[in-house]
């Protein structure tokens, strides 16, 4: 509103009359030396422009930049890691600070760290991978359910309040979750559901074995689905009010069924955008830090013998490992740490990129989420 | 400004402090209290800074109740010393006093031999004892007996029963051992409990020495069905929904385990006999390890020799730098050390009774105001 009536205030200013108007009062009319279009854009305007852009172009360029920084920051700590592991990282099973107190260090690639050192990685790695897909495969079906329930059959005016314990549940702080899953969730999972499931390992190798206490893959993935669903729902739900209701009337008026009508426009029409927020729910759910760290059971050196065993992730490991890592006088323990981030870091991003080119590769109708990058 | 003993240049009594350290032996027999009549006083200058002075604390989180517990007597003291405790972890404590971000490091466990090869200026100041219980929740078993290689077995998974012949052969009273499956609990947060626990893993079970080690945490071996927990009261709430469950929990914690039904272990020490954690068996693990504690107080107090020694004990410490930049900083720590080891101010039984911690014994105290007198700036 403001914008139009500024401009007439510029505009009656640019003439010169002796009147500056209401919003000009202070300022003294300028002497009319050229036409008012050149001279607005040779002084006081093109600063302000210039002073916009060079904003616009900054704000445009700190994702990037920020991005850049960090990982540049994680690679320097990360280098004395990488050079002590190689490959190592990637394929061994034990990530140990090493004996901090004591004992020949170790030395690998004449690197050296504390007596007994190690940092194989793999276990968390398979741990990030596992938790995060397994809330993904869990959560994106009842998310796309409950946004489609939402919009398509709840009578418009129920749809507002419903909605609001939609956004509730996303808003609720993470720690909070991991609280609930660990003094909750896990023990009635171990003692009601687990046994049950595990009986049918007959038919499944990894749902056969012990269920353990609650702590584990399973508990933690069920949690983080839990905690990804809102993000999914909420976004599917903004898409699913982008269909024309014109293509949906359309639809039933050639006889479909709601069902039909739901199969052939409506999930056609936002399958790009569900991928987009399907990835996003991903990304939360890999870099999820406390909560999975409470309720994972922090298994460092074993891979999961099946699905209630224990096991840890990237960013909880390093959550719990941080403040040995500090008293790791060679340095090597907060340079693993950095290493392990820069993991977690590079499979995000390789995540992400993923996701988009599937979400391209089904994109029926462009829209604008999801798309870009 | 307030001096006391005798009003000598800090260098000069940081000098003499050293000596006294060095030389080794019992010197001391007195209490903090007593300084003055010590046979070789040290000399510890002390007093109200002419300014306001704050003192930033970051560290473990055993020892940030008791800190919290003195900030307003030590105002009340001394008006002009402000301290600031906060918690964070035994780790951060010691990196951030290395940093120069807090003027105080709080932690469970002493310096590494590398670090303090890097920091040579930094110290290591014992100011109270903390101890660590072994729960375990068997509704209708009492004092049940455990010894450290039987637990290093159980946090390795070679020992999975409670009925297992190595437990009961430590039981020989106990008839009715169940047959339960024992669940280990430990610390999924870096902490200076399971240095301390794992501590006495690796001096009792060469298997544990040889395997995960010991540190703040440790890469420990998967057994099937144990649990994770977050801090002290995290353990205490894990181990009280599990039966069957067996935890190491800080001593300040340790009403509250037993409050909510958890059994306490009758600990087997070096001597052979089984120890629960007293005010009685703690200073007797301190006072067998005073003799032998270096000058750098740099010491472990885990399976301590004698017959009433309880073996999971250790010092609390707060790591400060011996050179300060600022003369009232050095004051003021000082001052707040000093004060915080005498058991008539800081070290109070009162405020020690409430985290369970115990005094600094006789032995020890003239070596650790040595090592306060070397501060200065």
């Amino acid at each position: 509103m403001a914008r139009p009536e500024e401009h007439t205030t510029r505009s009656r200013d640019r003439v010169g009359t002796p009147w500056a108007g209401e919003g000009a009062g202070p300022r003294a009319p300028r002497p009319a030396a050229y036409p008012g279009r050149v001279r607005a854009r040779l002084t006081g305007r093109s600063a302000v422009e210039h002073g916009l852009r060079a904003l616009c172009l900054a704000a445009a360029l700190a994702p990037l930049l920020m991005l850049l920084v960090v990982t540049a920051t994680l690679l320097v700590s990360a280098l004395p890691a990488i050079r002590f592991s190689g490959l190592d990282f990637f394929t061994g099973r034990v990530f140990s600070f090493g004996n901090l107190y004591g004992g020949t260090p170790t030395v690998h690639h004449g690197v050296a760290a504390p007596h007994n050192a190690s940092y194989g990685a793999a276990p968390l790695i398979v741990g990030t991978l596992l938790t995060s897909v397994i809330a993904l495969v869990v959560a994106v079906p009842i998310a796309v359910g409950g946004a489609l329930v939402l919009v398509e059959r709840i009578p418009r005016r129920l749809q507002g309040g419903l909605s609001i314990f939609l956004e509730l549940l996303a808003g609720i702080p993470s720690v909070v979750f991991g609280l609930w899953a660990l003094l909750v969730l896990g023990p009635l999972l171990a003692q009601h559901v687990y046994p049950t499931l595990a009986r049918l390992g007959v038919l499944v190798p990894f749902l056969r074995g012990p269920v353990g206490n609650g702590q584990g893959l399973l508990t933690a993935s069920l949690m983080l689905a839990v905690m990804i669903v809102p993000i999914v729902a909420a976004t599917t739900r903004d898409l699913l009010r982008t269909v024309p209701v014109l293509h949906k009337e359309a639809a039933l008026a050639l006889g479909m069924t709601r069902f039909e009508a739901v199969r052939v426009v409506t999930l056609p029409f936002v399958r790009n955008g569900i991928a987009a927020a399907a990835i996003l729910g991903w990304a939360r759910a890999l870099g999820e830090t406390m909560a999975v760290l409470m309720v994972s059971g922090n298994a460092l050196n074993i891979f999961p013998y099946n699905l209630y065993a224990p096991t840890t992730t990237i960013a909880a490991t390093i959550a719990a490992m941080l403040d040995s890592a500090l008293t790791d006088a060679t340095g090597m323990g907060v340079s693993a740490l950095a290493e392990a981030g820069l993991a977690l870091l590079t499979i995000t991003l390789l995540t992400n990129w993923i996701g988009r080119q599937i979400a391209r590769r089904t994109a029926g109708v462009p829209l604008p989420v999801g798309r870009g990058f | 400004m307030k001096i006391n003993v005798l009003a000598r240049p800090a260098a000069l009594a940081a000098l003499g402090a050293f000596a006294v350290a060095a030389c080794g032996g019992g010197s001391g027999t007195n209490g903090p209290s007593a300084r003055s009549s010590t046979p070789r006083p040290v000399a510890v200058t002390t007093g109200n800074p002419s300014r306001p002075v704050t003192l930033e604390e970051a560290g473990s989180t055993l020892l940030l109740p008791y800190l919290q517990k003195m900030v307003d007597p030590l105002k009340a003291d001394y008006p002009n010393i402000t301290l600031a405790p906060s918690g964070g972890g035994s780790g951060k404590g010691i990196s951030d006093a290395i940093a120069g971000t807090v003027q105080l490091g709080g932690s469970d466990a002493y310096l590494s031999d590398a670090q303090a090869q890097q920091n040579p200026d930094l110290l290591n100041v014992p100011i109270a004892i903390s101890a660590q219980a072994i729960d375990y929740n068997l509704p209708g078993i009492d004092n049940l007996r455990l010894s450290g290689s039987v637990l290093a077995d159980i946090y390795m998974g070679k020992v999975t029963k409670w009925n297992d012949p190595a437990i009961a052969r430590l039981n020989p009273d106990l008839h009715d051992l169940p047959a339960q499956t024992i669940v280990p609990v430990r610390r999924v947060d870096s902490s200076g409990d399971t240095f301390i626990f794992t501590s006495l893993l690796s001096a009792t079970s060469s298997a544990w020495r040889n395997g995960p080690g010991f540190g703040t945490t440790v890469t420990w071996p998967a057994v099937p069905g144990e649990l994770t927990a977050s801090g002290n009261p995290g353990m205490v709430q894990v181990c009280k929904q599990t039966p069957g469950c067996v935890a190491y929990i800080g001593v300040s914690v340790e009403n509250t385990a037993l409050q909510e039904g958890l059994g306490e272990v009758l600990l087997q020490n070096r001597a052979g006999n089984f120890v629960k954690p007293t005010q009685q068996t703690i200073t007797a693990a301190v006072n067998a390890r005073a003799a032998t504690i270096p000058g750098d107080l740099r010491a472990s107090l885990i399976d301590a020799p004698g017959a009433q020694s309880y073996p999971i004990v250790n010092y609390e410490y707060l790591m400060v730098k011996s050179r300060q930049s600022d003369p009232q900083v050095a004051l003021a720590l000082r001052t707040f050390l000093t004060w915080a080891i005498d058991p008539s101010r800081g070290a109070s039984s009162a405020n020690l009774g409430a985290v369970d911690f115990v005094a600094l014994p006789s032995t020890v105290v003239p070596r650790v105001k040595a090592a306060i007198a070397r501060i200065s700036g």
